[in-house]
């Protein structure tokens, strides 16, 4: 078509879906018999308005479909009501078949419009162009912003498919990309993000994956990887959606099931074509078939048949679409082995909410098999499925997975002293916390009992650790009572490991996991250990000491890092610090002070001058403890020669990420 | 030779614009367009174009009616007429034919081939003339 002329047609789309509008209102009053003169007219018009325009913007059956509807229209029978129905809706149909805004022009540049629409976020302008050329070759259709300002522009403009992120977080602007994080995963369907790690230091994994975000892969890996990975976590997704296989003969209805349903998220398939209906559904290996009644050569009775007597898909739900309503046909349908049935003229809202019903009752199967009844999270089949593929991506896109394994503490005195109710209790409220903290992607299923476990993918042991220390935290909290009003609390021990280093494969895995669980447990139980954690109290030897002299903030932070499976000891005195961490030989050498800068006996800075005389801060790192307002405290402690500094006060979150850190190099 | 006209009579405004396109780049018409049959008299009486493609179904005055005033008036009853219908049924077209009009289009038309069709039927009933008038 002569670009003038789609010019004209991309002016006067409006008014075409205003003339079928009209057309729909006046066959929806033929249904309920209520159809004025005054519509019926304005109908008729309408219709004839567009029998006369849509073939010259070249849709010659929108024209055909339009003319008859004139016709019927002149002298309306209330028998034809469904006929025209159907009419109105193909005709719909023939008009979204064509995409709005100007035809592709041929350019080899310009995306293909049905490729999917990635997101791409960073600061980078080579590498976004590097990405963005990968990802056009790869059928996708890249849009880009350097700050999340500009993606939150063209997210209003059209929700990608898939998103890739490469923020610094250290330059500020973290806050913004992990909100614009939060919003793509929570949305529903999650939109799949991957996240580019570079210098670690720069990135909070733990931040990122508590977000949802997903698919780390390094930024210097080639763009090939980097849209592999955007892909796999999308098919990831994509397998958590349902399948919908749709057979129809006439492409104006696969087209408008496709249009109406295509909002609720789930994949769509269709199908014109009968004769290639055994191929497609091997290869869509649908939840839910929608079949034709009437279909030329194969109609929709033959294949349900069929269906029904197939080892593999026996069971699939068959949904009719059928023109007729007739007490034979419904029987037809019926005894073939169909679920239910839609009258077709109304393919509409009640199509999809027909559609969504049937899709909630097999979600309710799918759940049974997949669910633990009890706790909500997967079951172990579920889980172990999952954690299989992680490991696979793992291998592929060189990152790391946790695997955490952990296990109520004294729960059968839980279930003595309170009963099995309450029991039940505990544990459902234990898989809706764990639900809560590990969104989306992350695998929590139920191993059997009261044992648990947790993959997480891109995630190293040291994150693992940190993320279930903080449902360990917050489980810790809360009260569980029997219904007597007697009350108790809740720990878990867990073990943490790293694949590939820790174990090959998933039973590896389990061993070296199993083994610190153990460690946790012979360590008083109430924390996570990663797997290589030594036993022991050891005042000798702790791993962190903590010189502060408030001994409320002390508890809290003992308490936090021995969740984490450190050794701690606590001095509350700078002189005592002194005498037990300085000197030639000192009495304890621990890799972590977490010095506060206000102390009795001797002040902070004074503690850290000694450790520096002495040379102690080659072997063990320092946390100062700052006031908000002593920039002059904190200038000085580095000088000389604090590893870091945080000001008081501050979250436990936030110092446990800064001592991870800090230990971690 | 100058330039040849076409009066374009149409209520709807796409048709108008895409009819005009194309007799205008294809056909090499010049066209003035009117949106009613009473405009497109008016517009008839003040041009004096080389021919008019008149809409069937327009409100207030239609096609035929449009028609019949052309042939009333003196100036116009000569400018060879062509209807724009919807309706391609059998009886209307007879109902047409013996207006007395040039030719019958059918809506909808293939914008690109527009121009082409005007000249055939243009053509067509300019030779019917000539053997009349011989006779």
């Amino acid at each position: 078509m002569p670009a003038a002329v789609e010019a004209v047609w991309q002016r006067s789309r409006e008014q075409t879906a205003g003339r079928i509008e009209t057309l729909e209102e006046a066959i929806g009053a033929m249904l309920d018999h209520s159809l004025s003169e005054d519509l019926r007219a304005r109908a008729e018009r309408d219709a004839h308005k567009l029998a006369g325009s849509l073939g010259m913007f070249g849709f010659p059956r929108g024209s055909e479909i339009a003319r008859e509807l004139e016709q019927a229209l002149a002298a309306p029978a209330p028998s034809q009501a469904f006929h025209l129905a159907e009419l109105a809706l193909a005709l719909s149909a023939e008009i979204e078949s064509r995409p709005a805004g100007p035809e592709e022009n041929g350019d080899g540049d310009a995306p293909p419009a049905d490729g999917r629409a990635l997101l791409l976020v960073g600061p980078d302008p080579e590498l976004i162009e590097r990405l963005s050329a990968e990802a056009l070759e790869r059928n996708f259709r890249p849009r880009s912003a350097a700050t999340s300002a500009g993606a939150h522009e063209l997210l209003a403009m059209e929700p990608p498919d898939a998103a890739v992120f490469d923020v610094n977080f250290a330059e500020g602007g973290a806050d913004e990309a992990l909100k614009l994080i939060e919003d793509l995963t929570g949305r529903e369907p999650p939109i799949p993000v991957v996240v580019l790690t570079g210098s670690e230091a720069l990135l909070d994994r733990v931040e990122v994956s508590r977000r949802g975000g997903r698919g780390f892969v390094q930024r210097t890996r080639p763009a090939a990887q980097v849209i592999d990975a955007v892909s796999a976590t999308m098919e990831r997704s994509d397998s958590a959606r349902f399948k919908l296989l749709a057979v129809d003969d006439d492409p104006a209805i696969s087209d408008a099931l496709e249009a109406l349903l295509a909002p609720s998220g789930m994949a769509i398939t269709t199908l014109n074509d009968p004769l290639r209906f055994w191929e497609v559904l091997a290869e869509v290996a649908p939840d839910l078939l929608v079949l034709d009644l009437d279909m030329p050569k194969l109609d929709g009775i033959d294949l349900c048949r069929a269906v029904r007597t197939d080892e593999r898909f026996g069971q699939l739900p068959v949904l009719f679409l059928t023109g007729r309503t007739d007490a034979d046909s419904v029987q037809r349908i019926f005894e073939a082995g169909a679920d239910d049935y839609v009258n077709k003229p109304i393919v509409g809202p009640e199509l999809v909410t027909r559609i969504l019903n049937r899709l909630e009752r097999i979600k309710l199967f799918r759940d049974l098999a997949e669910r633990d009844g009890l706790t909500g999270v997967a079951t172990r089949r579920r889980a172990t499925a999952v954690l299989d593929d992680f490991l696979a991506m793992s291998d592929r896109f060189d990152q790391p997975v946790s695997f955490a394994l952990f296990d109520l503490d004294h729960f059968k005195q839980l279930n003595d002293r309170l009963g099995h109710t309450a029991g039940d209790a505990a544990l459902r409220r234990l898989g809706e916390m764990f639900m809560d903290a590990f969104r989306g992607e992350d695998v929590i299923g139920r191993w059997g009992g009261e044992e648990f476990v947790v993959g997480m993918y891109g995630m190293a042991r040291d994150d693992g650790v940190q993320r279930i220390a903080e449902v360990l935290e917050s489980l810790r909290r809360e009260e569980f009572t029997s219904g007597e009003g007697a009350s108790s609390r809740l720990s878990f021990s867990a073990g943490v490991a790293e694949y590939p280093r820790d174990g090959g494969d998933l039973h590896a895995l389990y061993r070296a996991a199993d083994d610190a669980l153990y460690t946790a447990k012979a360590a008083g139980r109430n924390r996570v250990l990663p797997v290589g954690s030594k036993v022991g109290a050891a005042p000798e030897c702790p791993d962190v000491v903590v010189v502060e002299d408030d001994p409320m903030l002390a508890g809290v932070l003992i308490d936090s890092l021995e969740t984490r499976g450190y050794r701690t000891r606590w001095i509350d005195d700078g002189q005592e610090a002194v005498s037990a961490l300085a000197g030639a030989s000192p009495e304890v050498s621990p890799a972590l002070i977490v010095l506060d800068v206000d102390l009795p006996g001797l002040d902070g800075l004074s503690v850290l001058r000694r450790l520096a005389r002495d040379d102690v801060l080659r072997s063990t790192r320092v946390i100062m403890l700052t006031a908000r307002s002593g920039e002059a405290e904190v200038l000085e402690a580095l000088e000389l020669g604090a590893y870091d500094h945080v000001a008081k006060p501050f979250s436990v979150p936030v110092l446990m990420q800064r001592i991870r850190r800090t230990l971690k190099r | 030779m100058s330039q040849k006209h076409i009066l374009l009579v149409d209520d709807e405004d796409d048709i108008r614009e895409v009819a005009g396109i194309t007799l205008e780049a294809v056909g090499g018409w010049r066209v003035s367009t009117a949106r009613s049959g009473s405009e497109g008299v008016a517009k008839a009486i003040a041009e004096r174009p080389d021919a008019i493609l008149l809409d069937v179904m327009m409100p207030g005055i239609d096609g035929p009616t449009t028609f019949g005033l052309l042939q009333a008036e003196p100036s116009t009853r000569e400018i060879p007429v062509i209807l724009l219908t919807a309706k391609a049924q059998g009886a209307d077209l007879r109902y047409f034919a013996e207006l007395g009009v040039a030719g019958v289009l059918t809506k909808p038309f293939d914008p690109m081939s527009l121009p082409e069709r005007v000249a055939e039927v243009l053509a067509a009933a300019a030779e019917r003339s000539r053997v009349e008038k011989a006779e």
